[in-house]
């Protein structure tokens, strides 16, 4: 590759998906708000929602009460379980909720590692025991959430060995899961965490049209991936608009053009259409079959027809057609303004709905359409011009984006460093905002960066606002988040202390940081 | 003392760039304006508090609270703002790269892996687009000058950078030939067989081989040599072994820093540090051999194995212990956001350095760096008009120019992103396409 080459070998590579190389994946996602209810684990389809899902030993999934075969939906589950909290109160606080409210002088009671409680100081009762936190001066938020990071898939330290983001051998690699090059040891993680970091969207990179599976963590250290796994999380698609696919396949029999790789992509979904409607008909032709008295019961009557055989599985069919039946949530790099209402229209051609469009670096000349199709935008403050399609940067994108009626403005990283500011890139985005006029409060900005993306990731009715019965991700800030010198001195999830900026012991350490000469006395998330 | 006085000893003593501030300014012809009321972080060592500062001819010729606006000076009127002197980005590929992954747009350096045999004799004069977006973009974010400087591809030396003010105009470089650039730890090995070894190896060769060339060119060309450098190159390191021109090198690691502290020592070298994510493990010595270090604040990643002892506390450390820093867009970066410097320092300062150390380390280090001191880097009698009046806190994020001087001339804010943001502000369908819309 070119110039940026000696960088990537010299010092640390920032951009894992922007700057996309050949060996290394671009950015990017997006995720689609598609319509589905936040939360539950995301059914795969009705079919797959029909009770007694089960668990079975055929290779090909699952079988429900009836039978019939489904895939499994779930098979490397969350293992993830809160630590233990007892009921904490912050008191005095200024408090942005992340649901457009500000209350000075406020109170967030969590309990059972939920939000119990949020209101003035003086309206939340607080329970016998609890643990009062007095942060008069201070402010408080919902955690922060990145919508876009490469944590865990391309880690520190950055070599040859850890380089997982992206699986760059095919332009469709739909198959891959992210979650299977998460390296749960990344110091990046606890450098995130000191910066508000609750929850994130971990993507393979934008090397491939389709770049596979993300993944969605809660930032609490573990030994596995599982462990860290957002509970009932829906899963994203990562797939990448113009340059990176074809300048990684341009030599390697293409898409060599962005017509090339539009054509790909309807291929995929033609496939993917065919695919669904295969399991689709076996559902049907089993549950046919079932009525008509073949099933278990019956099945020592001579006169029983055999039962409808399943499809095989296809694991990137398999990918495709769960953004189709509106499952997966599409996360899509897109640069340019022109590709992102193609994408829409390609979206409509197949039935299936962009979340997010992420590296939105021209969002805002399409921001009607954004807004009118319910796609959000992904963007970085004020990056730019590291390859021509990222050329027509403006820093007032966010604020444009956002100042339409039904908008979806997110503020991104991509970066193990933004990623420990989103709050700074948020503040950016939000005066320049000021400067043209719009009317941007904290309150409203802080949404960019925790409700936002929650509602982009499909997790909105568990994180992202500080409302009562949602999980316990909160931030207690030294001062104003949107300035340059705040700081996060303490960060909760699920209700427990898991930062502090001024204890030690409070401050995770990954394994590959530990027993090293040099660093001994700096703190794994404070560093 | 007054501008009478002030003017001719500056004329004097920096009559080379003189010139060049000159010939900004004849486009407003001899011109007097007075900032005043504001907040003026000189960088001298001061905070004035509603401070005025007087420019003539290019030049501040007075600066100092409570003085009278001079008959026909333009007034700019800087109550509730701070004044400070111009953004000096101490190291970046400005005006060599306008898009870099780009191969047309990018001469930042020779592509890495293409074998091409030069490094040291690359010139960025020679590849200096002064037209460049990125020039007034980061105008308008208050960068006043900057050291061009070409990356190293596959040589250990990237070439000689040079010092530009940030008017792009043509006659906007401010010194040729500023800095020899050198890629070194993890960079170096990578060009040096593999190993750090090969890279010191390699490098006390290419200085041996410089001196020698220098003491006695004719001789050196005589002797029956191997063939391993190109003149050219030892031509141009010439300037390094002289101990005049600054090598800046970049490295990270706290034993690779020791190595460097050594070879200044033996080869009598002018060294600067650029990365050193380890550096304050090393910031006595440091401070002790007279290098300064250009960082990136925000670096506490453990990239790679030299980067274990990465911090925030990097240029707190160092300034603590007496070593110059300055602050530059890590690598990857390009030069797009050399705005962001200020948003780096206020990260620093967030984290125990102290403020106007912060300020130092944007505008009076880097001048220091490239021997332009006596002439730019801070708010002080007889010094070139570099200033920047923000609507609030610089080194805050949500805080911007409102005024840039460069060489005492009032500067042009309209970039190419203030065009497509007045093209597209307004979405609504108009008469005509979107292409007849501003942008002009």
């Amino acid at each position: 590759m070119q110039k940026l080459g000696w960088m990537a070998l010299a010092v640390l590579l920032v951009a894992a998906c922007a700057q996309e190389t050949d060996d290394k994946g671009a950015v990017d996602s997006g995720a689609a708000d598609n319509g589905a209810k936040a939360g539950a684990v995301k059914p795969q389809s009705a079919a797959a929602a029909a009770p007694g899902v089960a668990k079975s030993a055929d290779d090909a999934g699952e079988k429900d009460a009836k039978g019939a075969v489904h895939p499994p939906l779930d098979p490397y589950p969350s293992t993830y379980e809160s630590y233990a909290s007892g009921a904490t109160l912050i008191t005095g606080a200024t408090i942005l909720t992340g649901a457009g409210e500000r209350i000075d002088n406020g109170s967030v009671l969590l309990e059972g590692g939920k939000i119990s409680a949020i209101g003035a100081a003086g309206a939340v009762d607080v329970p016998a025991g609890a643990n009062t936190i007095d942060a008069a001066g201070k402010w408080v938020t919902p955690g922060v959430i990145d919508i876009h990071s490469h944590l865990g898939d391309y880690p520190s330290p950055s070599t040859a060995s850890t380089s997982d983001g992206n699986e760059a051998t095919a332009p469709n690699t739909a198959e891959v899961w992210t979650e299977h090059s998460v390296w749960p040891q990344d110091a990046g993680f606890t450098r995130a965490l000191a910066g508000g970091i609750t929850s994130m969207q971990v993507l393979p990179g934008s090397a491939n049209l389709f770049g596979g599976r993300s993944v969605i963590l809660k930032n609490v250290p573990s030994r596995t991936v599982q462990g860290m796994k957002f509970p009932g999380a829906p899963y994203g698609l990562k797939m990448a608009c113009g340059e990176n696919p074809k300048r990684v396949y341009g030599d390697k029999g293409g898409p060599s053009t962005r017509m090339g790789n539009f054509s790909h992509y309807r291929t995929a979904w033609i496939e993917a259409s065919d695919y669904k409607k295969q399991w689709d008909d076996y559902w049907k032709a089993y549950a046919k079959w079932a009525e008509n008295g073949n099933a278990k019961d019956n099945a020592k009557d001579e006169d029983a027809e055999d039962a409808p055989e399943a499809p095989s599985r296809n694991l990137k069919l398999e990918t495709l057609a769960g953004v189709l039946r509106g499952d997966i949530r599409v996360n899509m790099h897109c640069y340019r303004a022109d590709e992102m209402v193609q994408v829409m229209d390609m979206g409509k051609e197949f039935g299936y709905k962009v979340s997010t469009f992420h590296h939105a670096i021209e969002a805002y000349k399409v921001a009607d359409y954004l807004a009118e199709n319910g796609v959000c935008a992904a963007m970085w403050a004020d990056w730019w011009g590291f390859k021509l399609e990222a050329y027509d940067a403006v820093s007032e994108n966010a604020a444009l984006v956002d100042a339409q009626a039904n908008s979806c403005a997110i503020i991104h990283s991509d970066s193990a460093t933004g990623i420990q500011r989103l709050n700074q890139e948020a503040a950016k985005a939000m005066a320049a905002g000021w400067r043209i006029g719009l009317e941007i409060a904290p309150e409203d900005a802080i949404a960019w960066i925790t409700a936002n993306p929650a509602k982009a990731m499909g997790v909105l009715d568990q994180t992202g606002t500080l409302e009562t019965g949602k999980m316990g991700d909160v931030v207690i800030w030294n001062r104003n988040p949107f300035s340059v010198y705040a700081k996060a001195e303490q960060v909760f999830i699920d209700g427990a202390l898991m930062y502090d900026r001024s204890d030690p012991k409070r401050s995770p350490r990954m394994d590959f940081e530990i027993g090293q000469q040099g660093n001994e006395h700096t703190g794994g998330a404070g560093q | 003392m007054n501008a009478m006085i002030n003017k001719p000893i500056f004329a004097a003593v920096f009559s080379v760039f003189a010139l060049s501030a000159a010939g900004n300014a004849a486009a407003q012809s001899t011109s007097t304006t007075a900032i005043m009321n504001g907040e003026v972080h000189t960088a001298a060592g001061d905070v004035i508090k509603n401070g005025d500062v007087i420019i003539r001819d290019g030049v501040i010729v007075q600066v100092a609270a409570d003085l009278i606006a001079p008959t026909g000076a333009r007034v700019i009127d800087a109550s509730g703002k701070v004044v400070t002197p111009g953004i000096f980005a101490p190291l970046s590929s400005i005006g060599l790269e306008e898009i870099s992954l780009d191969e047309e747009a990018n001469d930042a350096g020779p592509n890495r892996g293409g074998g091409f045999p030069l490094g040291a004799a690359l010139d960025a004069v020679d590849a200096y687009r002064r037209t460049s977006t990125l020039i007034a973009i980061n105008r308008a974010g208050g960068v006043t000058r900057a050291l061009m400087a070409p990356d190293p591809g596959d040589s250990l030396f990237g070439g000689q950078g040079a010092v530009i003010d940030m008017s792009g105009g043509v006659d906007s470089l401010t010194k040729p030939r500023a800095a020899q650039i050198a890629m070194m730890g993890s960079g170096g090995a990578s060009r040096a067989g593999g190993t750090r070894m090969g890279a010191w190896a390699l490098m006390r060769e290419y200085l041996d081989e410089a001196r020698s060339y220098a003491a006695n060119p004719n001789a050196y060309i005589r002797r029956n040599r191997e063939d391993r450098f190109a003149l050219s190159d030892l031509k141009a390191l010439g300037a390094v072994v002289s101990g005049g021109q600054p090598l800046i090198v970049y490295i990270n690691g706290e034993s690779d820093i020791r190595n460097l502290i050594r070879l200044k020592t033996d080869y009598n070298l002018r060294v600067i540090i650029a990365g050193g994510s380890e550096a304050w493990r090393v910031a006595k010595p440091l401070a002790a051999a007279d290098i300064a270090v250009i960082l990136d604040p925000m670096a506490n990643l453990p990239s790679q194995f030299e980067d274990l002892g990465a911090t925030l506390k990097n240029a707190a450390r160092l300034n603590a212990a007496g070593v110059k820093i300055a602050f530059y867009n890590p690598p990857g970066f390009g030069a797009h956001n050399l705005r962001l410097l200020t948003q780096q320092a206020g990260n620093a300062v967030a984290e125990g350095l102290p403020y106007e150390a912060a300020m130092a380390a944007l505008t009076i280090n880097p001048a220091e760096m490239f021997g332009l001191d006596r002439r730019l880097g801070s708010i002080e009698l007889g010094k070139v008009a570099d200033i920047v009046i923000w609507d609030g806190d610089p080194l805050e994020v949500t805080t911007v120019p409102q005024v840039v001087f460069i060489n005492g001339v009032r500067q042009d804010m309209d970039n190419r992103q203030a065009a497509l943001l007045s093209r597209y502000r307004d979405l609504s369908r108009g008469a005509l396409p979107f292409a007849y819309r501003g942008g002009e």
